[in-house]
């Protein structure tokens, strides 16, 4: 049956798309845009549907099936129900390294929204070759990889690096950045912040451009200054845009791997031990067990991190309730 | 009049500065790699260096590794971006625009991938590419990520939008869909195929994870993975490794400045503002 419906679908002009019982029912001019295209769509999604099924589906399922047994070289797989997820949840290490991706992506989204949105405010004074410039240059560092990154970040961090010079220059000691635990973080929160303010700042200067210009100019002649626009026009009409901002900026942020990876191995004391970090270390690690609980603790992040993107969600879409 | 003057140099004077706060780390790592070995770090600081060397550079360049890792990260990134176009753009342009059974089933079953994090299935993945006998292959960088859910659907949210006139006209003319998907929407893709098709190919070009997890043929190494790995390999030879690295991200600061107009744009196509 399905054969034969796409051989006549693989026929030339005339044949293709009158299947004979639809045209009968419901005549042809109606049936053009509605009728089904059932093996047609089905070939085309076919690719897509597969893929994902080997690649991202079945490995999801697999976690969740393998997170309830006990997987050493030695033993067989022995059933263990959820005892891993009352293990990992009893971790201190599982809950810091919570702390630590909470910490960073408080240092990272904040901080790249604020400068994005001044950054779009400015740009779009700019004249057209200008912005265009700006718009490029901004999105320069979206392209560099996070490897590229983390590796031009650390050589700068060295003690002899370019930002203890600048540091000497107001007379400052040299700082140990991705040897103390107290900077290590926000060490590696610079480059993410560079990395990833530049697709910010487009989007936001997208959404300034649908603001009317007419509201900023009745603003200005009731007298209101740069910030009080910022604060009172754009910002409450960019809300949406801003929720989606943090939202995903701060899913991504909690998710970071690549630059404690690469710049500090999760060091000093596990202070740049992010949530992915942790997982893939304890991965990598060879003791026993150490499969079953990485990928529950990845499960379990899974939920975490779902829970407080709805909180955060909740939490600004109630406050701009209250705003009416 | 005055004051406009004032307004005009000092909008001028701050584009000058965020552009040169934002390209100061890259360009640093570019003249970094024309410093000695003595002199990449110390005190005091000197911006340029003494004598622009150019044996970093004609040292990685000489250096087979990475010329491979390039050559062979390269390769890989175009396969990668066709396959992505074809199967996504595909997908898009059925749930766009056919109706079929059990649409709204497969539709989510698609697009739920976008909130699936990556951590929660990257060790499984790894245990099926290694059960399918696909470590150390080129297939494993390519097939496992180029079906993308973000991509699918950033390509449908297109594919609604443009007109049903045209598409219908063929229809009555009696064009299958395979061949309005070929003729008529393929070639008006040009601008979301540019944005979606480089975010493939940086995704590619910079994966530095996936690599070290599947790849242990030195014939096979990722640039990344040679970047990334660099200081544990070869010791701290700063000097080689900006060069290196600054030549690693030329490919893709070259892209972006070709098609900078598709991109800055492509912001507008997705509809997310």
């Amino acid at each position: 049956m399905a054969l034969l419906e796409s051989a006549h679908e693989g026929q030339p002009p005339a044949g293709a798309g009158t299947e004979p019982g639809r045209r009968t029912r419901s005549g042809r001019r109606a049936s053009a845009p509605r009728r089904q295209d059932n093996v047609t769509a089905y070939l085309m999604i076919a690719p897509m549907v597969i893929l994902l099924g080997i690649f991202v589906m079945w490995p999801l399922v697999y976690s969740v099936y393998l997170s309830t047994f006990k997987i050493s070289f030695y033993k067989a797989p022995q059933f263990v129900g959820a005892q891993f997820y009352q293990y990992v949840l009893e971790s201190s290490d599982f809950w810091h390294s919570i702390w630590i991706g909470l910490y960073y992506a408080l240092l990272v989204v904040p901080t790249g929204i604020v400068i994005a949105l001044l950054l779009a405010s400015f740009i779009k004074t700019l004249s057209g070759r200008v912005a265009a410039f700006m718009k490029v240059t901004i999105y320069l560092p979206a392209v560099v990889s996070t490897v590229i990154a983390s590796v031009l970040f650390t050589f700068m961090y060295q003690d002899e690096g370019v930002v203890n010079w600048f540091l000497s220059l107001v007379n400052h000691a040299p700082v140990a950045w991705l040897n103390s635990p107290r900077w290590a973080l926000p060490a590696i929160a610079v480059p993410g912040i560079w990395l990833g303010f530049g697709i910010t700042t487009l989007i936001l200067l997208a959404a300034l451009l649908d603001i009317p210009e007419s509201y900023y100019e009745s603003a200005k002649l009731d007298g209101a200054g740069f910030f009080q626009r910022l604060w009172y026009i754009t910002i409450p009409l960019l809300k949406n845009v801003l929720l989606y901002l943090v939202v995903t900026g701060f899913t991504l942020a909690v998710q970071m791997l690549d630059l404690p990876l690469i710049m500090t191995n999760g060091g000093p004391v596990g202070a740049t031990s992010t949530p992915n970090y942790y997982i893939f270390n304890s991965f990598r690690d060879l003791t026993p067990y150490a499969t079953s609980y990485s990928l529950t603790a990845s499960l379990l992040l899974f939920a975490v991190l779902g829970t407080i993107s709805i909180v955060i969600f909740r939490l600004i879409k109630s406050d701009k309730a209250v705003d009416g | 009049m005055s004051v406009r003057v004032f307004r005009k140099t000092g909008s001028a004077v701050l584009v000058v500065l965020i552009a040169a706060s934002v390209l100061f780390p890259l360009a640093w790592m570019a003249i970094a790699g024309f410093k000695g070995r003595s002199e990449v770090l110390r005190t005091p600081f000197q911006f340029f260096p003494e004598m622009w060397r150019w044996n970093n550079y004609s040292a990685i360049l000489r250096d087979h590794q990475f010329m491979r890792a390039m050559a062979v990260t390269f390769i890989g990134a175009l396969i990668f971006t066709v396959l992505s176009l074809a199967v996504n753009s595909m997908a898009a342009y059925a749930f766009a625009r056919l109706d079929f059974r059990g649409k709204r089933f497969w539709w989510v079953y698609c697009v739920m991938p976008m909130f699936i994090p990556m951590m929660a299935i990257l060790l499984t993945s790894f245990v099926v590419v290694s059960k399918l006998g696909m470590l150390n292959t080129m297939a494993v960088l390519i097939i496992p990520g180029v079906a993308s859910a973000a991509q699918m659907f950033f390509l449908r949210q297109y594919y609604l939008g443009y007109p049903v006139a045209v598409e219908e006209a063929a229809l009555i003319d009696g064009a299958s869909r395979w061949q309005i998907f070929l003729r008529v929407f393929l070639p008006q893709s040009a601008a979301p195929f540019v944005v979606v098709g480089l975010a493939s190919y940086l995704a590619y070009w910079n994966a530095y994870v996936w690599p070290i997890l599947t790849i242990t043929d030195p014939s096979l190494t990722q640039i990344m993975q040679f970047l990334g790995n660099f200081r544990s390999d070869r010791g701290n030879d700063w000097g080689m490794l900006m060069a290196g690295s600054t030549l690693a991200s030329i490919p893709t600061i070259v892209l972006l400045l070709v098609f900078q107009r598709f991109i800055v744009n492509g912001v507008r196509i997705s509809g997310i503002k």
